[in-house]
């Protein structure tokens, strides 16, 4: 876990992404002593930037024998010139991207992505740190949140408000946290009236569905259900164990 | 539109309480809508005499109203239809409720006479008292004041009202009117339903419906007034002996023909609110719930007509909250800082009195949601919720990959519990394809809150039937097994009855918004 959260944090380190367009990147990298082979593969992956290219695409591209194109390729990585990224959109595809390029977010996903996957203790653990400021401050706007993140000591990453915005608003979706806009007044007088903010989801007792309570709310055959039907309340099985009806 | 499984359940609500040969009337003017009785005969294959009966029985318990309508290409000449309430039809399993609201507001007389009145649908006052004078031994004379001033606390609290009309006169529909005109009218007032209109046009003025009985041979103020000006050409003593010869005879005519019913739409605004009052405790405590009955109560007192938002002074809330359980105890900030910061009141200073608002809709809605939440949530699990819950927040379509970003889920997981949804018809789906480089198939996802609220209520509905249809069942079977009472057999009624309830508040909280 420790691991995985390192992996996330240095991913949350800003880097150098070269613009679309841009040859600067490009330029710094050495290509002599490179084959025919590797040198056209290298271009083609270059010439797609940071979106990468499907190693089907390449080949494709390249038009070079099998055996070559797979040599060749080999190589490349070896030597570090290129980095092979897993598409979140197809796992099994293998996106070849140049070294001096960060992978596009349409490709890796982005931030909250590793290996084609969410990375959900990373997710978590942001998650965590956000809850922990909320409850520090009570109420709390995004940017407060996010600077309490940014100060804290156990923040080995650099977060953008954005970043900590889609978090926070996740926890909205899944009731931890509640948006509310301030009053002005009482527990809100440090925030402007009108002002959204976030404080601490919390319910006195457990909210119990009415419809969720009982089997029929959560039957998978409700639609075949029908008073005289073959499935219906009077022969259900689900009902049965609900009220333990082996008499 | 009610759908199906509505349908069904006011049909087997009818049976179990009415038996079958009422209840097969009633289910043909549930399909067929408004009938004469020609057609239920022919419908329902049943005799003259019998259909005939089926149709007073569901008119004496409020279950269908008989209106008159022109025959078709005549001017003058009238026909007798009838069509069946199905509100009302289902207000029968609400019946406990209605009597526990004015037990706890009236006392145990009120609910005796309320009591008697949703047994046989529409009495006479007399034949109310009747009723209880079987049921004692005390000197009838002093019964009778009491039941009567019993029975005015009733009517006072809208509790009890007269009958509406037994036959109104409902016009021709817009057909005849222009297009334009059909066009001009719907923008300014809501279409209603047949059943709606016939209502309305059976419903007394606000005096008529809730005027009291006079005591002692004394007239009700309305009648009072009217009869008085007949009076006036008369001379004074003459005048005073025939108003007075007049009150008796309309004493007795009130008392003894003027039929009485329950009040259901009184009992729905009180479930109404007590429902508002109950989902703020379990959301923010005691009392915040406290202070919320206290505000309710205040424009209870005052009559006002917009009863969904509540307005209140901190004066009178405070006087309401020191009445209560524990409110002796709440200091005046601890009030304020409730109202502020947790029932999100809006405040407004008036002659050096601060005044707070809060609209009792937005706490159903908020009910609602959580109702809705909670079944999506058990029924498609946790992710399923969350996208349920952006889709309620944004109102608007959202696209696959839009949803994925801001719920953090898979996309495989997110499209896979879409399909589902849309599959379920919880939500609604568009196609767009986009004709850029390639060809682009975009997927954008909706929730309709009126379909889905329809969707939701035909749900409670069939989840009310297969309770009700397991009620009946254990009941029979309690019969042929047990018929001195087994405990399994209480037990197992319980659990399905207090489901039942519980299902039936939050399928009002839906139905009456």
């Amino acid at each position: 876990m420790v691991l995985c959260i390192a992996e996330g944090a240095k991913a949350m380190v800003p880097q150098k992404r070269p613009r679309l367009g841009s040859k600067s990147g490009a330029a710094l990298v050495p290509d002599e002593g490179l084959s025919d082979a590797e040198r056209m593969i290298l271009e083609a992956i270059r010439s797609k930037e940071n979106m990468g290219i499907w190693t089907f695409d390449l080949k494709k591209l390249t038009n070079l024998p099998r055996g070559v194109f797979d040599k060749a390729l080999r190589l490349l990585q070896q030597k570090g010139l290129i980095k092979c990224v897993v598409s979140i959109h197809n796992k099994s595809r293998k996106m070849y991207v140049a070294r001096e390029f960060e992978p596009a977010k349409e490709i890796s996903g982005g931030t909250w992505y590793s290996q084609g996957s969410l990375n959900q203790e990373f997710i978590s653990d942001v998650r965590s740190k956000c809850l922990a400021q909320v409850t520090r401050l009570r109420i709390a706007t995004i940017e407060d949140v996010w600077k309490g993140i940014q100060m804290s000591r156990d923040s080995k990453a650099d977060f953008t408000l954005q970043q900590i915005k889609e978090i926070v608003q996740a926890m909205v979706l899944d009731k931890e946290l509640e948006e509310v806009k301030s009053t002005g007044d009482g527990d809100f007088s440090a925030v402007p009236a009108g002002r959204p903010c976030y404080r601490r989801f919390e319910r006195r007792a457990p909210i119990a569905g009415a419809l969720s309570a009982i089997p029929c709310g959560v039957c998978p055959r409700i639609s075949e259900c029908t008073p005289d039907g073959v499935i219906s309340p009077n022969t259900c099985i689900y009902f049965t164990k609900w009220l333990e009806l082996d008499f | 539109m009610v759908g199906q499984n509505g349908l069904k359940l006011a049909v087997h609500l009818i049976t179990a309480h009415l038996g079958d040969l009422v209840a097969k009337v009633c289910s043909c003017l549930l399909h067929r809508g408004a009938l004469s009785l020609q057609e239920v005969v022919r419908f329902t294959k049943l005799s003259i005499s019998q259909a005939k009966n089926c149709l007073l029985v569901l008119i004496q318990h409020n279950c269908v109203q008989a209106f008159s309508v022109l025959l078709p290409g005549s001017t003058t000449k009238t026909m007798t239809q009838y069509i069946a309430l199905f509100d009302n039809i289902l207000h029968r399993m609400r019946f406990p409720k209605f009597l526990m609201v004015v037990k706890y507001d009236l006392g145990h007389e009120g609910e005796v006479l309320l009591e008697g009145l949703l047994q046989n649908g529409r009495l006479t006052f007399d034949q109310l008292v009747e009723r209880t004078l079987s049921k004692t031994t005390e000197a009838s004379a002093s019964i009778r004041e009491e039941m009567r001033a019993n029975f005015n606390n009733l009517v006072h609290s809208h509790y009890v009202e007269r009958c509406p009309k037994p036959e109104p006169f409902v016009g021709p529909d817009s057909e005849d009117q222009s297009t334009f005109a059909r066009k001009r009218r719907a923008k300014t007032v809501p279409i209603l339903s047949l059943e709606q209109q016939v209502m309305v046009a059976a419903t007394l003025s606000n005096g008529e419906r809730f005027s009291e009985i006079s005591n002692g041979g004394k007239m009700t103020v309305d009648t009072v007034v009217a009869d008085h000006h007949v009076a006036t050409f008369s001379g004074e003593k003459r005048k005073f002996e025939a108003l007075e010869m007049d009150q008796e005879l309309q004493s007795a005519i009130t008392e003894n023909e003027v039929l009485w019913r329950a009040n259901y739409e009184k009992f729905i605004q009180c479930l109404k609110k007590k429902a508002c009052v109950l989902n703020v405790r379990s959301r923010l405590g005691l009392d915040a719930s406290t202070i919320l009955e206290a505000m309710i109560e205040t424009i209870d007192q005052e009559n006002v007509e917009n009863k969904n938002t509540v307005f209140a002074s901190m004066g009178s809330i405070i006087e309401r909250v020191r009445e209560k359980p524990g409110g002796i105890s709440m200091t005046l900030e601890h009030v304020r800082t409730i109202l502020v910061d947790q029932l999100l009141c809006h405040s407004s200073t008036e002659d050096t009195n601060t005044w707070y608002t809060i609209d009792l809709n937005d706490i159903i809605e908020n009910s609602q949601n959580e109702e809705v939440e909670t079944f999506i949530r058990a029924r498609y699990g946790l992710e399923a919720y969350r996208i349920f819950r952006l889709l309620i927040k944004c109102g608007h379509p959202v696209e696959t990959e839009q949803i994925v970003e801001i719920t953090f889920i898979e996309k495989k997981n997110a499209q896979e519990i879409l399909y589902k949804l849309w599959k379920d018809e919880y939500l609604e789906m568009e196609k767009v394809v986009m004709h850029g480089s390639g060809q682009t198939q975009l997927f954008l996802w909706k929730l309709n809150k009126r379909v889905l609220r329809e969707h939701i209520i035909d749900d409670m509905y069939h989840a009310s039937l297969n309770l009700s249809q397991k009620i009946s069942q254990i009941a029979q079977q309690q019969r042929e097994v047990s018929p001195h009472g087994d405990k399994k057999y209480q037990r197992v009624k319980y659990i399905l009855q207090s489901s039942l309830y519980k299902l039936d508040d939050a399928l009002m909280l839906f139905q009456f918004l």
